[in-house]
């Protein structure tokens, strides 16, 4: 199954009022899950909600929300505002993803999955520098000793806040499962170089927060789905695997999932993780290589015996000047894997 | 190789320069010696942007020369990180610390260039295209992009076709570099190159594209005279393009 919610959603008359309707968007979502023969019904991957109800918070409006970014060290008092624990969206499309999730809770043979930034790619939205910071966070800056380094775990503990408000809303909803969403956490955020040389500054910036977001989670009998398209050290993807302990794990196509099952548990579901993000173009993914390396992940998956589920490396997006280029990979990738289901559905 | 050799180790203490960069450590403007470019050097290769400030201070004190303390040092420590970089021993978060620790050190030589009339050879325009609002891999570019000797004019994100126009006739530059990172966003890239044309302004630069989702086919694809899909590939691009006329 893609991550096509966004796909779906573009087929609507009107895709911006939906996306802020709750009934539609339930019905946006149930129809994608049944479109890909899925009970997952993951809804849209949209990663500004919870930058958009935090900044609310201090009065930045929606317009304003997407390019704010703090640039000195938070005082107190817009800090305490900030990590309050008080659930009040002001985000119409927050409004919306929970009361979608009230619509695919009633449908019995769907299970209602929630979606979520996590709280380090939140953080890292929140300021204009965050590598340099976590940077220099990682060769033992302190907080006291740069600004930098304290607006970067201002940051995070102002996003973990959004980000717990967010589940638990969603929770309160029906969610059964979060997707959270830590896209940055990444070679690119943060060095290996550091991470080789013992500093504990994915820990502190990623597993850490991460954990108290499993918390949350468990707590409340919600399961933990993990996504991170981001490049990644094999150290990220064990500690995401047997520290997070997702029950399912979805990383990008930068990774190879036959080769990543050795350092995962089998009780962690692999996702993945197709290059669907190279869709748009039939010359740089042509839809028969799609067709090559669909069997061919099929084929090593089962081979390495590690429970996996076939899907897109991220949240398919619309374009509209390739929708057909990317609609007709999506199906391509699907009757690979299911190729005599299609065939009974055609012959019907 | 060894993917990580020295892991936070500071790369030219203990071992010394690399031999090409200490003969020009060894003299300066003036056929002095000038330990101060060796820890100039060192600073920005270690990313450590208050010793490349202080590193500059003491040179100028010393009576060194604005455009050669660029040229002959702080140049080669950017191409160093380069390297360094290439041979994945470097990553992200260390070409940003070294690109701040040359910022540093350009904020107290751009005044006095400034002064005596000096100025980069070659202007960068960068910025994000329209409805896109990722910056970290266009700051990285143009991090590197003045860490190569460039005059870089950073039009930040979300930047309309028209304004790339304007920022081409207003500040003529020679290279015109766009960033995307999302399929979404992509096609405004087309857009600008044809907002190029329309202005009759496309002759006059060269466009280079990336981000994420570009490839080189994209770039043929949409007119683009350039492709590079990490911010050191951006560097060594603009100085092919322009071979012959340093920066």
């Amino acid at each position: 199954m893609p991550v096509g919610a966004d796909l779906v959603l573009n087929e609507e008359p009107d895709p911006e009022a939906a996306r802020n309707h709750g009934a539609t968007l339930g019905r946006v979502i149930e129809k994608t899950a049944r479109r890909w023969n899925t009970p997952l019904a993951i809804p849209l991957m949209d990663l500004r909600l919870e930058k958009n109800d935090l900044l609310a918070r201090i009065g930045i409006n929606r317009a304003e929300a997407e390019k704010f970014q703090f640039n000195a060290p938070i005082d107190k008092s817009r800090l305490g505002i900030l990590c309050e624990k008080r659930v009040a969206f002001a985000c119409p499309g927050s409004v919306a993803r929970d009361q979608a999730l009230d619509y695919i809770a009633t449908l019995p043979d769907l299970v209602p999955v929630g979606m979520a930034i996590g709280p380090f790619s939140l953080a890292t939205r929140l300021m204009a520098d965050p590598i340099t910071a976590a940077a220099m966070a990682g060769r033992g800056i302190a907080a006291t000793d740069s600004d930098d380094v304290e607006l970067l775990f201002q940051c995070l503990r102002i996003a973990e806040a959004a980000v717990h408000r967010s589940l638990r809303s969603q929770m309160a909803h029906g969610a059964r499962a979060i997707m959270i969403c830590e896209p940055a956490a990444n070679i690119a955020f943060l060095s290996p170089r550091q991470i080789h040389s013992g500093s504990d500054v994915f820990d502190r910036l990623v597993m850490q927060p991460n954990l108290r977001v499993k918390s949350v989670l468990a707590e409340a009998g919600c399961d933990l789905i993990f996504h991170d398209c981001g490049e990644l050290i094999d150290l990220m993807v064990e500690e995401f695997a047997q520290r997070l302990h997702p029950v399912i794990l979805s990383l990008g196509s930068s990774r190879w999932l036959w080769q990543d099952a050795r350092l995962i548990p089998k009780d962690v579901v692999l996702y993945g993780n197709l290059p669907t993000k190279s869709f748009y173009s039939d010359g740089a993914m042509p839809v028969e290589e799609v067709m090559r390396r669909t069997e061919e992940l099929l084929a090593k998956m089962k081979e390495c015996g590690h429970p996996h589920i076939l899907g897109s490396e991220c949240d398919v997006l619309y374009v509209p000047e390739a929708r057909d280029a990317i609609l007709k990979k999506v199906d391509a990738m699907m009757a690979v894997a299911a190729p005599e289901e299609l065939l009974v559905k055609a012959e019907g | 190789m060894r993917l990580f050799p020295a892991p936070e180790a500071d790369l030219t203490n203990g071992r010394g320069l690399p031999a090409r960069f200490a003969a020009i450590c060894r003299v300066s403007a003036r056929g002095e010696r000038m330990a101060e470019g060796n820890q100039l050097f060192e600073a920005i290769v270690n990313g450590n942007a208050k010793q490349a400030h202080a590193a500059v201070e003491t040179a100028l004190a010393g009576g060194a020369a604005p455009m050669a303390l660029i040229q002959q040092f702080m140049v080669p420590a950017m191409e160093e990180v380069g390297r360094l970089f290439e041979a994945e021993e470097y990553f992200v978060p260390e070409l940003l610390l070294s690109g701040r620790a040359m910022k540093s050190a350009m904020e107290l030589l751009k005044p006095l260039l400034s002064a005596s009339g000096q100025k980069m050879k070659i202007r960068v325009i960068v910025g994000t295209v329209k409805g896109d609002l990722h910056d970290i891999g266009k700051n990285i570019v143009a991090s590197m992009l003045e860490g190569g000797g460039f005059e870089v004019i950073d039009l930040g994100t979300d930047v309309s076709p028209e304004s790339f126009v304007a920022a081409v006739k207003e500040r003529s530059p020679q290279v015109v570099c766009m960033s995307a990172l999302l399929t979404v966003t992509m096609p405004a890239m087309k857009l600008t190159i044809d907002a190029l044309k329309s202005a009759g302004v496309r002759t006059q630069v060269k466009v280079l594209v990336g981000g994420a989702p570009v490839t080189q086919q994209y770039a043929n694809e949409i007119g683009a005279d350039g492709y590079s899909e990490n911010a050191n590939g951006a560097v060594g691009l603009v100085k092919n393009l322009f071979a012959g006329e340093a920066a």
